[in-house]
């Protein structure tokens, strides 16, 4: 049963929590996606392994890390390495099954910008940069990529294409042979996408409540596919929001939602 | 490069800060040590500004505050990395504006590709092979390395699409570890990020530690050695070097500083007066400390068995 109340952030972090799947090895980093992660082990993945890409394997943090190199991570892990360990030994093996992105800019390819806005050669915004998205990009067998949904991040052309998506369509990740599928879904506080079969352009999956199909197409700048039958993505449980909470009891990164 | 080890006949290699920090010459290459909130060498980066250090380039995956007092203070012009911001609470505000100014280049690359670029300087092999990268403007862009910055090539015995990244084999590799003894043998708890690598790729290498501890302490966990002596040219011991962020079984980040340190840098006058008053305003790392103030710092302190 639906919970009767919830905020956005909950709501998102139930959203992708469903995405992942038991026993998969998930790159989960921080925020919402790290919730997610631990949020499906305590419920229908337990057998999900959360790994940080700065070494710690299987990680079962009591509260909830700021960074992937956070020590929050190391109580209760079953190893702690490094990075050619989780972003070549795990990942570029093909081992990684799900990873978490998000994304200053969007195609419709799901092609990603975390790097610059504005030329390169005369940047207007210095972002984060790739840090180990590119790689994760490439080689997780699935991502998932998080944005807030504005309608200036979801462009024709890239500013900077950090991390590959499907790039030019299909046949285009075979030429670069790499070892991972590309993103299979993007949630926005708007929506839920993924990508057509045929053409791998970016898709329309599902509105979240309140929202229409109309308020989604206002806000992308690129033509979105939408099927002839759009649902409603389904909303949180009470028990999901419970968990949440029982993950990050200070409000970290829940706020005071809920409550 | 044939890098050298030490001399056995060194029995003790710690210096002051200051005299390792005068070792690096303005326009030396430095590979830095860390991984996101930990071990950053953050008092290592507040001595540079302090002896005025000019156009350094410094080669790290990802790093935040360190590299914040670098670029914002214009000691370091030039880097080599995969990420920088402030997790958490957001964008690297001065590396954005000295970025926006044209005083700062960032040459980007992956945080694979750079782990890999510092395997390579450590197996003193010209490149090393990674999977990544191929089909994105990381490939297809440079901001001053030109041909020089990566190259995708097919591969010549399977003829699959590879890209190659140059080694690097840096003036210093500069990283920071919770315990050392006098001749080096330097311990690390918890992750090493990208720092095994990056300790054995630098030409001389610059160890800083928390603590100091006997030789005894050493040989009772020697699978905590994670960089042995022989690599290590000198030895700064510096407790608290990463405030305000964290080192494993030593301090917690102290969050109240990050967030302060960060809502001062969205401006050019508010990174001043953080830059006079924790930095440049300071004789030391240790008047530094006392500014804080031993109560504060106190609380930080990791505790048991959490770590931090």
């Amino acid at each position: 049963m639906s919970a009767a109340n919830y905020n956005k952030i909950e709501f998102l972090v139930a959203c992708a929590s469903r995405h992942v799947r038991d026993g998969e090895n998930v790159f989960g980093g921080t925020g919402m996606p790290l919730l997610a992660a631990l949020l499906a082990k305590e419920t229908h993945a337990p057998r999900a392994i959360l790994i940080s890409e700065a070494g710690f394997i299987d990680a079962r943090p009591k509260n909830v890390p700021l960074s992937v190199a956070d020590s929050r991570y190391y109580y209760g892990c079953s190893a702690s390495i490094g990075l050619i360990e989780t972003l070549g030994f795990i990942l570029q093996a093909g081992n990684i099954d799900v990873g978490f992105l998000g994304a200053a800019q969007i195609d419709e390819y799901g092609n990603i910008n975390t790097t610059y806005i504005g030329p390169f050669e005369k940047p207007k915004v210095k972002l984060p940069g790739s840090g180990g998205g590119n790689d994760i990009a490439s080689s997780a067998k699935r991502l998932i990529l998080m944005m807030t949904h504005e309608k200036r991040k979801f462009v024709k052309k890239l500013d900077y294409f950090t991390s590959p998506g499907h790039l030019e369509g299909p046949g285009s990740r075979k030429k670069w042979n790499m070892v991972g599928g590309g993103p299979s879904v993007v949630i926005t506080d708007m929506c839920q996408m993924d990508f057509d079969p045929k053409t791998l352009k970016i898709r329309l999956m599902s509105v979240h409540p309140g929202i229409t199909v109309q308020d989604v197409l206002d806000n992308v700048m690129f033509d979105l596919i939408v099927p002839k039958q759009v649902p409603t993505t389904p909303e949180p449980t009470q028990e999901q929001i419970d968990i949440m909470h029982r993950l990050d009891p200070n409000g970290v990164y829940l706020g005071k939602g809920g409550e | 490069m044939v890098r050298p080890l030490t001399t056995p006949e060194i029995e003790d290699k710690i210096i002051p800060l200051d005299e390792a920090v005068r070792k690096v010459d303005d326009g030396a290459h430095i590979f830095w040590g860390g991984f996101g909130y930990q071990r950053p060498p953050i008092a290592f980066a507040s001595e540079l500004v302090r002896q005025h250090k000019r156009n350094l380039t410094i080669y790290t995956c990802g790093s935040e505050v360190d590299v914040e007092i670098m670029a914002g203070a214009g000691a370091a012009s030039r880097f080599e990395i995969a990420f920088v911001a402030i997790e958490a609470l957001g964008l690297a505000n001065n590396i954005r504006r000295r970025v926006v100014e044209g005083k700062v280049e960032v040459e980007d690359y992956s945080n694979l590709a750079m782990a890999m670029r510092f395997l390579g300087g450590a197996l003193n092999v010209p490149f090393m092979p990674l999977r990544s990268l191929m089909g994105t403007d990381i490939v297809n862009k440079a901001r001053y390395r030109g041909e020089k910055k990566l190259k995708v090539i097919d591969c010549p015995f399977t003829g699959e699409k590879i890209c190659l990244v140059p080694s690097v084999q840096p003036d210093f590799s500069v990283v920071h570890v919770q315990r050392v003894d006098k001749k080096g043998n330097a311990q690390i708890d918890g992750i090493v990020g990208e720092d095994l690598e990056g300790s054995r790729c630098g030409k001389k290498l610059i160890v800083l530690a928390e603590e100091l501890v006997g030789e005894e302490e050493i040989r009772y966990h020697p699978d905590q050695t994670k960089i042995p002596s022989l690599y290590v040219d000198h030895v700064v011991i510096l407790p608290w070097a990463s405030h305000p962020m964290q080192v494993l079984n030593y301090y917690d980040y102290d969050l109240e500083h990050l967030m302060t340190f960060h809502s001062l840098t969205r401006t050019e006058e508010g990174w001043q007066e953080y830059l006079e008053k924790y930095i440049m305003g300071v004789q030391d790392h240790y008047e530094y400390l006392d500014i804080l103030g031993w109560e504060h710092l106190n609380k930080l302190r990791a505790k048991k068995p959490w770590g931090y």
